[in-house]
């Protein structure tokens, strides 16, 4: 797993090119996005849930915007549904089952912005048995 | 690539191509069909693009199709990206398409069996023309 913090600027430079305004995609660019990349080098199929993601702050416990929290925003919003389906399936999705040599890429963006850097925990099932991929001292990208 | 547990009947899949020629899944019984959803902005969708046209070229037409569905673009991001490609792509503009199928994120790619069912999946980047993934092509072929 590789996670990437995106700037402001590129999150926005890249949801106003798939026909977000900038007023709509703001909330999104203006919370703590990544770019994660999973790739299942094992031999057995793994299964992952990002609403099971938990960050830990120095504040406390965070977790991840779902993408369907994030769809009912632009829905309400009356986001032109090209620019919808864009987002949809640039997201690190909801739920994933991943065969042996499968890796995706996708974004996703914490419910608030922490202060300073924070660990990620990222629970998944593997041949049954539960494990854990941790991440450390990540830091969100400044808001530029 | 990865065997669909069951193998069950590929969903339908109808679009039309870049010049607005509808193209059915079902005429192609009797072939093997790579489906594989795509975008232009998805990296490793743009990654492995271009090894769907060394596949096809290692098959004969009469062996082997590959469909490339683009997800929710235009006509012109498409050609500005693919040109003249070998593959055949196919415009889900509203990915009603792609919701039929069960696609867990882009790219996903499934093979179709010549009985029109999903034999194989494949989620995230790959190597169409990597020789393990030729060789279990071949093997469907064979069945």
């Amino acid at each position: 797993m590789k996670a990437t913090a995106l700037t402001r600027s590129a999150v926005m430079a890249f949801y106003q090119a798939r026909g977000f305004s900038a007023q709509a995609i703001s909330p999104y660019a203006d919370a703590c996005v990544f770019s994660f990349e999973l790739r299942n080098s094992t031999r057995k199929t793994l299964h992952l849930r990002l609403a099971d993601w938990r960050a830990q702050t120095a504040a406390g416990t965070l977790r991840f915007r779902l993408p369907q929290s994030w769809e009912a925003e632009w829905a309400r919003r009356g986001v032109a549904e090209p620019a919808r389906i864009a987002f949809r399936w640039a997201q690190f999705q909801s739920e994933l089952e991943f065969a042996p040599g499968d890796w995706i890429m996708g974004m996703a963006a914490l419910e608030r912005r922490p202060d300073g850097a924070f660990r990620l925990n990222i629970p998944y099932v593997i041949d049954g048995r539960h494990r854990e991929i941790t991440l450390d001292k990540l830091v969100c990208a400044a808001l530029d | 690539m990865t065997a669909v547990a069951g193998a069950p009947a590929a969903p339908p899949l109808a679009l039309p191509d870049i010049d607005g020629k509808v193209v059915d899944l079902a005429s192609y019984r009797g072939r093997l069909v790579l489906v594989n959803f795509w975008a232009t902005w998805c990296p490793p969708c743009r990654r492995e693009f271009p090894s769907l046209s060394r596949l096809q070229k290692l098959f004969k037409p009469s062996e082997l199709a590959v469909l490339a569905v683009n997800v929710g673009e235009d006509a012109e991001t498409i050609f500005s990206f693919a040109g003249a490609s070998e593959v055949t792509i196919l415009l889900d503009r509203d990915s009603a398409a792609m919701r039929r199928w069960p696609v867990k994120g882009l790219p996903s790619t499934f093979v179709v069996d010549k009985r029109g069912k999903l034999a194989l999946r494949a989620v995230g980047g790959r190597e169409f023309d990597d020789a393990a993934i030729v060789a279990q092509l071949r093997g469907l072929l064979r069945v």
